[in-house]
């Protein structure tokens, strides 16, 4: 097996791609060889940066401004990449995004937000890929769950509802659609240090790092390299399967 | 779709096309793809084949077809209440039925006929009729 060319010819979309966890998944995959379209939302000039990022790297990388909880567009988006390359091979739904607060203080829109993005997001995506996956009798479904939809946190009742129901979503979506090989399975970053999470890290970063059996915070790129395996070959006999890479977190 | 007939050119200017997708799908030949066999008791299809050959016939003749909306369809103006009962379909469904899969052979609705039962029924027929009748809809609008 060539470990330095997993995706050749692969066509990936990931959504969420221009900063974090997203944009570590865009540039490895495309360090594999991998056609890579992510998804942002507003960072247009942090998007500009990924694409900047991978010049050099095997893969090509494109971005594209979607509202991913638009179902439309998502569909039309879809839809022009899979008619360009003629299949998408891999849909990696990391778009997330957390309002914390302890429920009695939670908004009504802190709690559709993230529903709206982290949940009803993944099903505007998968929607319209997934038929070009059954017609491929092939793909790869991976998507960015949280050690919050196993482990509670306070303050994070919203954010671990929607990771939950990823969560069952991806065992779901796996029995489903085993019978045209098409694999899903989700991975649930713990602390990993981006800008999402810097508020937490913030707040309580001894206490935190404690509860963490490898005693540090994750790198995105922590979590890339275990969505590289998904991606690849190299798991071509898993599905359904929610992989926590945190560290130990989830364990203490 | 009561009633709703396709004239014989339409019918063979879409049949060899929608065959092919359909064997495509369903990995069988396109010989075994005739009008009116029954693409779950005679070729094995599954839920998950129906999404797959609406989504062929979809970029196959740039049209929009209805997901997972046939046996909502076929109820006509009949409400849900009047169409089936405890999941049996209601005799007035049952002429409604009929009439909406009026390409579907008399004998093989059986009674009673469950709703679970209803896409025992559809035929490469069913869906030449949907790629026909969004086909003609589509011209009503670009004109």
């Amino acid at each position: 097996m060539d470990f330095t060319s997993l995706l050749g010819d692969k066509e990936v979309v990931v959504t969420g791609g221009s900063r974090g966890i997203g944009r570590s998944i865009v540039l490895m995959l495309a360090a594999q060889g991998a056609s890579v379209t992510f998804f942002y939302r507003s960072h247009e000039s942090a998007a500009g940066d990924t694409v900047n990022l991978a010049k050099g790297l095997s893969g090509v990388v494109k971005a594209k401004k979607v509202d991913i909880r638009d179902a439309g567009c998502c569909e039309q988006a879809v839809d022009q990449i899979a008619e360009t390359a003629g299949r998408i091979d891999i849909l990696i739904n990391s778009a997330g995004i957390v309002r914390d607060n302890i429920l009695g203080l939670m908004t009504e829109e802190d709690i559709e937000d993230v529903l709206a993005t982290n949940v009803v997001g993944v099903f505007n995506m998968l929607r319209p890929v997934i038929p070009y996956m059954i017609s491929k009798r092939e793909g790869r479904i991976i998507n960015i769950s949280s050690v919050a939809g196993e482990k509670g946190g306070r303050g994070q009742t919203n954010y671990a509802a929607s990771k939950g129901a990823v969560n069952a979503l991806t065992k779901s979506l796996a029995v489903e659609l085993a019978p045209r090989n098409i694999l899903v399975n989700a991975v649930a970053p713990g602390v990993i240090e981006t800008e999402m999470s810097e508020s937490v890290r913030q707040r309580a970063e001894e206490v935190v790092k404690s509860r963490i059996l490898l005693g540090r915070f994750g790198q995105p790129e922590d979590v890339a390299r275990v969505v590289l395996f998904f991606a690849s070959s190299l798991s071509d006999y898993v599905t359904g399967q929610v992989l926590h890479v945190d560290g130990g977190f989830k364990m203490t | 779709m009561t009633q709703f007939e396709p004239t014989s050119e339409e019918i063979s200017a879409v049949f060899p096309y929608l065959a092919e997708a359909m064997a495509e799908a369903l990995g069988c030949d396109v010989s075994d793809i005739t009008l009116t066999v029954s693409l779950i008791d005679d070729l094995d299809a599954e839920s998950i084949d129906f999404l797959d050959i609406i989504f062929r016939l979809e970029k196959a003749f740039n049209v929009k077809l209805p997901r997972g909306k046939i046996i909502e369809d076929s109820r006509g103006a009949l409400l849900e209440s009047e169409f089936e009962n405890e999941g049996v379909v209601t005799s007035a469904g049952l002429v409604q039925l009929k009439s909406y899969l009026s390409e579907v052979p008399a004998d093989r609705f059986k009674t009673p006929l469950y709703v679970a039962d209803i896409p025992r029924l559809f035929t490469p027929e069913t869906f030449l009729k949907l790629v026909i009748k969004a086909q003609r809809e589509q011209l009503e609008t670009t004109r």
